[in-house]
């Protein structure tokens, strides 16, 4: 949590609570507060980063019961009492996601600003379609913007991560 | 070398910014807060050209939780900005000439309150008469937006009197090319965190590809002395050249010195597309002719290049555009006159390819229009008119000797997708109509998504097959390109960096370049590995902090590979004589039978390790230090901005049109790029890679619109860039290390030729398969859209 915690929120403010990273959080947050700025500004995490706050680049991207959403279209009341994984939840308490580490051996980012909202989308769709098919895959990816990979880093990525996940290299 | 994983071996590096990027813990600059922080922002023109009659902020002064508010008054140094030339208002007194442009700046303890307090500002507006056509620009009626008129540079480059020439040319192409204003669009939006320090100086955290840079200008805006300015100015969120030029800096500066407190910035989407720079437009005119047999003549350009408000480097990248409107070809007469122009339209500015990616399109476009018009190979006529390797660059001017020009040209002809091209022909209409063609659902362990990114593995397209509807076109297209690196004859260029043993033990090399993304941190690791012999752990790297780092120059001009090369070369000797002399004294024997190793000092013969670094810097009463200071290759001319080191691409495309929507789709990609060594595998395929989805981009989908001075397309819905599915395709890339015997040179760099290309050889596929000339970027499908049968049939009707 950073200094930006909003411990001086009148009492008015509804309680928010919800699960986030596996940790209960409670806080009072007005119920049109994005998730975006609870996550960033009220719980400090800043892996889930801020581009574009249309729904259009996917920095933002979170879990929400396991389904990719965009934390800037997403209201507290939408996610109250919902289950929040931001990629800072992604990794084990010892080792990276398999995701993670296929991205780190194939090279799948750059600058990384996209990499968090990218690696929760990937690890989305690997969740729900173990061995997607390049439509698949592409339609699941479509809304994650990147502008230094090209993309080419991140599809191989997506390719090792779908062979970790059956138990290759 | 084709470039992959699997053939780079254990060159191929897990980057050592990596764990923390793909877990969400990397700090960037725009991620920081600080306690007691205040929220920035800045009130910008409405209008694109107005007269400034009054600005009165009293009300917003008055609001609570508001700690600064500031204007052009209180600025206490220059109220100008700017790398090159200072001509930008950090606030706008009595005119705006942009709708960036700035007006007002308040920090309040709330974005809430900063928010209101902008509203509170009053500014009285005159709208003045709107220039947003360059051409208009530049007649004598025009009002002048400068008091020097509204030519910001003007460029010749005359070998002779082409008039003449023409005459006696049998192929003549003239054509007027058109490109966009393309936008970086970096995901991370320009900001940072301002921190005032104690004794009156100041901490800037806030993404630049040259901190040194900002530190300057932000002394003369601030009149502070640079040695009170701290700029830490990396990790960054991509910059692609967008963030070279200062953008937030001043405001955060001037509103945490206010206020006394630190102050955060962090532009919305919509404001970093309203102040940020773009790519030129430029419509650029050619005329080039041959002689019966190909070869080249003459060749006549006129670029007229939109610049914008103010300068940036306007001048410079004009300059690159008409180098390279001249590349790597032999002409016999070169007659070239541009001008870059002041409108009421965006900031143009710095952007990856620096005015190559223009002038190569329509260069590019003349070969393969001078080709069809003597029924020539596109290609083979490419190599009758290069020029050797002997052979001075596009301005006359000597240049380093590479022979990256005929070898890039050779890589591509014997390709594999060049070879398919003779195969490919544009369907017929009586092909039966089948379902389609795409092999999707060999579902296991990825075979199919394999071979969606494989180029190897790609199942060859081949229209007219029976698969296909006849309104799906393939076609193969190439270009050329020749790319200037470091920032050209008569411009300073100096750099340097320094290596030490620290107190800790660690090998630290300190260098004043940004990590943009590009993957210069691994890339300096590798280096310090393969040239030294250090293990990973062994090495700290130190970058992108003003106060902590010498002076290496910009992140720029795909320059800083080249430079670490050269100063870790000069580095090496004395570095390496320094350590084993302080490892020989404290062993107790001669430094010639000990050498550097992982870990430690070693003995040569036994690889045994004597001293360990960190016990090695415990003798130690200070630091082994050593500096080296140089400056990045330079032509022997006069010609300003004229380059000496180059690198070439050959790059090929396959396209497929659906002639129903007219879109283009880009299929598969080839790139053969002369860059000499590859430093890091890595980072040279994602350079080339991420630099032609940049260029696809540009091709197909990219263009900041702007309607009467003002941005129509404000964010990512109507701004697009393309995504995973538009640039899925295969990307081989082939890496031509070689260099000339005695080329004392080494790596250019790779960081911009990637992004120049591949948008010339879509618009040479797209002629091969649906036979429309583009003469236009980005491609209207329009164009490509047949006529529907009924349509036809109407038309015919009405005859
Ligand atoms: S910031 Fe949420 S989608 Fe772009
Ligand atoms: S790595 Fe920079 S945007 Fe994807």
């Amino acid at each position: 949590m950073n200094d930006d915690t909003d411990l001086g929120a009148p009492e008015a403010e509804p309680l928010w609570e919800s699960t986030v990273n596996g940790r209960p959080v409670r806080l009072r947050v007005p119920q049109a507060k994005r998730l975006l700025d609870i996550v960033r500004e009220d719980l400090g995490l800043t892996g889930t980063k801020r581009s574009c706050e249309i729904g259009r680049c996917g920095a933002c991207m979170v879990l929400l019961d396991g389904a990719p959403v965009n934390a800037c279209l997403t209201m507290a009341y939408q996610c109250a009492g919902r289950d929040v994984v931001t990629i800072e939840g992604i990794a084990g308490e010892e080792e990276l996601h398999p995701v993670q580490r296929a991205f780190l051996e194939e090279g799948g980012y750059q600058c990384g600003y996209c990499t968090p909202g990218m690696i929760v989308s990937v690890k989305a769709l690997l969740d729900a379609i173990p061995d997607p098919s390049p439509e698949e895959a592409e339609e699941a990816l479509s809304g994650n913007l990147c502008r230094c990979t090209g993309y080419g880093g991140i599809l191989r990525s997506v390719l090792r991560a779908i062979e970790k996940g059956r138990g290759g290299s | 070398m084709r470039l992959n994983r699997e053939n780079s071996g254990a060159r191929w590096r897990m980057r050592p910014d990596g764990p923390d990027k793909v877990t969400g813990s990397l700090a960037y600059l725009t991620d920081l807060t600080a306690p007691g922080m205040l929220h920035g922002l800045v009130l910008r023109s409405p209008h694109p050209h107005a007269r400034i009659a009054a600005v009165r902020t009293d009300a917003a002064r008055r609001l609570p939780g508001v700690a600064a508010v500031l204007t052009g008054r209180d600025v206490p140094g220059l109220n100008r900005f700017g790398i090159a030339r200072q001509d930008q208002p950090v606030f706008c007194e009595d005119r705006v000439r942009y709708v960036g442009d700035a007006v007002a700046a308040v920090a309040a303890d709330s974005l809430e309150s900063a928010r209101r307090a902008l509203e509170l500002i009053e500014v009285e507006y005159e709208p003045l008469p709107l220039l947003d056509d360059p051409e208009q620009a530049l007649r004598p009626e025009a009002p002048p937006l400068h008091p020097e008129g509204n030519v910001l540079h003007a460029k010749t480059y005359r070998t002779g009197d082409a008039g003449p020439v023409f005459a006696s040319c049998a192929h003549i192409v003239e054509e007027t090319y058109r490109t966009p204003r393309q936008m970086h669009a970096y995901m991370e939006t320009e900001g940072g965190l301002f921190v005032p320090g104690p004794e009156g100086g100041l901490t800037v955290y806030a993404p630049t590809q040259h901190g040194r840079m900002d530190r300057l200008q932000l002394s003369r805006i601030l009149a502070m002395p640079e040695e009170r300015i701290r700029v830490v100015s990396s990790p960054i969120g991509g910059s692609f050249g967008g963030k070279d030029e200062l953008n937030v800096q001043p405001y955060g500066a001037l509103l945490a010195l206010a206020s006394g407190r630190p102050v955060r910035i962090h532009n919305s989407r919509r404001e970093s597309v309203r102040a940020g720079l773009k790519r030129h437009p430029m419509i650029i005119r050619m005329k080039t002719g041959t002689d019966a047999n190909g070869r080249i003549l003459a060749h006549r350009v006129s670029i007229v290049a939109d610049t914008g408000p103010y300068a940036s480097l306007g001048a410079e990248v004009l300059n690159f555009a008409t180098e390279h409107a001249v590349s790597a070809y032999r002409f016999g007469c070169v007659d070239a006159e541009s001008v870059s122009v002041f409108t009421n339209n965006g900031m143009s500015g710095e952007f990856r390819g620096f005015g190559g990616n223009q002038a190569v399109f329509a260069l590019e476009g003349q070969m393969d229009r001078l080709a069809d018009a003597l029924g020539m190979d596109p290609w083979e006529f490419r190599r009758l008119n290069l020029k050797t390797a002997d052979e001075p660059g596009p301005f006359g001017q000597p240049i380093a000797r590479t022979d990256g020009a005929a070898k890039a040209w050779a890589a591509l002809a014997g390709s594999r997708l060049w070879r398919e091209r003779s195969a490919v022909r544009t369907p017929q209409a009586e092909v039966p109509l089948a379902s389609s063609s795409a092999a999707a659902d060999a579902r296991d362990a990825g075979t199919a998504l394999r071979r969606r990114i494989a180029a190897d593995s790609a199942a060859p397209v081949s229209a007219g097959g029976e698969a296909d509807p006849p309104w799906r076109k393939i076609g193969i297209g190439a270009a050329m390109v020749m790319h200037g690196a470091g920032l050209g004859f008569g411009i300073p260029d100096p750099s340097g960096g320094r290596l030490a043993l620290r107190q800790d033990g660690k090998i630290e090399a300190a260098f004043g370049f940004e990590e943009c993304g590009q993957g210069l941190i691994a890339t300096l690791e590798q280096m310090m590995i393969e040239r030294f012999g250090f293990a990973a752990d062994d090495i700290r790297i130190v970058i992108g902090d003003s106060d902590a780092v010498p002076d290496s120059g910009s992140s720029t001009a795909s320059r800083a590979t080249s430079m670490m090369w050269r100063a870790l070369g000069l580095l090496e000797r004395p570095f390496t004589e320094k350590l084993l002399e302080a490892a020989a004294k404290a062993c107790g024997r001669p430094s010639r039978l000990l050498g550097l190793g992982e870990g430690g000092i070693r003995d040569l013969e036994t690889g045994e390790r004597i001293v360990a670094y960190e016990a090695l810097a415990g003798r130690q009463k200070e630091p082994i230090v050593c500096e080296a200071a140089t400056r990045y290759p330079a032509a022997d001319t006069d010609i300003v901005g004229a380059h000496f080191l180059y690198s070439y691409a050959a790059v090929a495309a396959k396209v497929e049109i659906d002639g129903l929507t007219g879109r283009v789709r880009v299929l598969e990609q080839f790139h053969a790029v002369a860059a000499g060594p590859v430093m890091n595998p890595q980072g040279y395929l994602g350079q080339i890679e991420g630099g032609s989805a940049m260029a696809l981009g540009y091709a197909l989908l990219e263009e900041a619109a702007m309607r009467r001075g003002q941005y129509v397309t404000n964010n990512f819905d109507t701004y697009l860039i393309p995504t995973i599915a538009d640039a899925g395709g295969p990307v081989e890339v082939a890496a031509i290390e070689d260099l000339p015997e005695g080329d004392e040179h080494g790596p250019r760099g790779v960081g911009e030729i990637g992004s120049v290309g591949l948008a010339a050889a879509i618009a040479s596929a797209v002629r091969h398969a649906a036979g429309a000339w583009i003469d236009r970027l980005p491609i209207d499908p329009a164009l490509l859209q047949e006529a529907r049968p009924f349509e036809k049939a109407a038309v015919i009707g009405d005859e």
